[in-house]
């Protein structure tokens, strides 16, 4: 039995499938403890399972991490070449800088055998790096490799310029970025879906991981005796800024249309809704997807993933971040139609949603994406896959 | 003086009229309405153009002022900076300088 650490950013989206498969790791007598820089909710973290946060460490950068976390509600508001620097300048660096103290005393106690760093997350890879602690990547998103700012030399020097300095801060000099693994990188996708022909060979796709049963209770009845086809829309957790504009929107395009919505949303963001709109904060997603004949989001991945494990087209309004990349997936595969949120307009929004329902292509698509990220493994693929890291590396650490 | 800078201006100011004008079919009449597009206009975010526009729109300027213009390669070629600054002056230079 192996010991395995995740490192995870304050984002509910990278840890939500860090939890997944510590679950599964756990379930074979794996011990799995998970760090990050604020508390999660102790019902998400898998029973036999600790999430530590070091809070004597963290004490003095707590301001700063409250701002820098409410700085990402500026992600619709700014350019896309703002939202690369916010992410990497104002983000990454500095919770890696934040993390590393507490983060290597944890290590110290727990010794584990392997260190899952999530993508952002630099300060697990490079802890790794430091300590000799063998070390794989978790990637939630299907990566942009090669894309526009990677094939910019100046912004890609950019990058790497960053990296290399924050290494050099805690004594790596390396000439190469150490902030991910170059070993092992677990992406929770389908290669064909994320269209990267030939992988670096330490990418493994293994498609969505599945996490715990959401209990959340719902209006199951009000559902089933809906007639109309029904429409999931969410804007997952972030982005609370723009919810009400985004809805509004949603009001505008749908009210008194034959069909039923279902909106993952505060209800108290507008006194009244239409008659064939359920909203409800918290809906347990899993279970009401089966329901469902087509969603609506922004790009959030979990949503996007649990979309197309259901075989359901998607009308996807992308924001910000790495939205637009997973969009133009989306309509690359046939799955579904991309409205881009800033020039959205209600007609466009009317027609694009019927168009999604009636022509059968789009649900075509949306089948057989759900067949390559079935295929892809899942939770068993990614436990395998850890578990041979693990055993390869602590034979060639026997042997040193 | 002004007999020498005068034909520039002017060609400058051809140049942005026909920039508008595929601005206008890229974005969509109804954003633009909203927008005063000048040489300061940002493009990035005043126009707000995200990367699918910016193609479409580079390939009008292609089709209309030569295929020699390498809009993207252009922009491939900035930094971030450069990129978040860049306003429809820059490109209405950019253009005359191939010309």
């Amino acid at each position: 039995m192996a010991k395995y650490l995740f490192v995870v950013p304050p984002f509910f989206g990278h840890i939500s499938p860090t939890l997944s498969v510590g679950g599964s790791l756990l379930a074979k007598g794996h011990q799995v403890v998970w760090t990050g820089i604020q508390e999660i909710a102790a019902a998400h973290v898998p029973p036999g399972g600790r999430f530590i946060v070091p809070h004597a460490e963290l004490e003095e950068y707590l301001p700063e991490i409250q701002r820098i976390l409410k700085r990402q509600d500026d992600g619709p508001h700014i350019t896309g070449a703002e939202t690369l620097k916010l992410a990497l300048e104002e983000t990454y660096i500095p919770f890696c800088r934040f993390h590393m103290k507490g983060l290597s005393r944890i290590v110290d106690e727990f010794q584990p055998d392997v260190i899952v760093s999530d993508c952002i997350t630099f300060a697990g890879a490079l802890c790794a790096h430091i300590k000799g602690i063998p070390c794989v990547t978790t990637t939630p998103v299907p990566p942009d490799v090669g894309g526009d700012a990677i094939s910019a030399p100046k912004i890609h020097a950019w990058w790497q310029q960053h990296i290399l300095r924050l290494q050099q801060e805690f004594g790596v000099y390396t000439p190469e970025s150490v902030v991910n693994s170059n070993q092992m990188n677990l992406v929770f996708t389908s290669q064909e879906f994320a269209r990267i022909l030939e992988p670096p060979t330490q990418l493994k796709f293994v498609g969505p991981v599945k996490g715990r049963p959401n209990d959340t209770p719902f209006n199951w009845e009000r559902l089933r005796a809906a007639t109309t086809p029904k429409v999931y829309v969410s804007l997952g957790t972030l982005l609370v800024d723009i919810r009400k504009e985004f809805f509004s929107k949603l009001v505008e395009a749908f009210a008194g249309e034959p069909l039923t919505i279902v909106a993952a949303t505060p209800p108290e963001i507008f006194e009244q809704w239409p008659d064939n709109f359920i909203v409800q904060g918290f809906v347990p997603q899993t279970q009401l997807m089966p329901e469902m004949d087509a969603v609506i989001c922004h790009g959030g991945f979990n949503t996007v993933n649990d979309t197309f494990m259901n075989g359901l087209p998607m009308l996807i309004t992308p924001i910000a971040y790495d939205h637009f990349h997973t969009a133009s997936l989306i309509e690359k595969a046939g799955c579904g139609i991309k409205l881009r949120y800033k020039r959205l307009k209600v007609n466009d929004l009317k027609t694009a949603m019927w168009e999604i329902l009636d022509n059968p292509k789009y649900r075509a698509a949306a089948r057989h994406v759900r067949d390559t990220f079935i295929s892809a493994g899942g939770n068993d693929k990614a436990v395998e896959h850890l578990e041979a890291f693990a055993a390869a590396n602590s034979l060639t650490m026997a042997q040193k | 003086m002004d007999q020498l800078t005068h034909p520039t201006q002017l060609q400058e100011e051809e140049i942005l009229n026909v920039l508008k004008q595929f601005i206008t079919e890229v974005i969509g009449e109804e954003f633009v309405e909203d927008i005063d597009i000048t040489p300061q206009s940002s493009f990035t975010k005043d126009l707000e153009m995200d990367s699918i526009e910016i193609v479409a729109f580079s390939e009008k300027v292609k089709a209309h002022f030569g295929k020699d213009i390498d809009f993207t390669g252009w922009l491939s070629n900035m930094d971030l900076d450069e990129i978040i600054n860049l306003n429809l002056g820059d490109i209405t230079k950019y253009i005359r300088s191939c010309l």
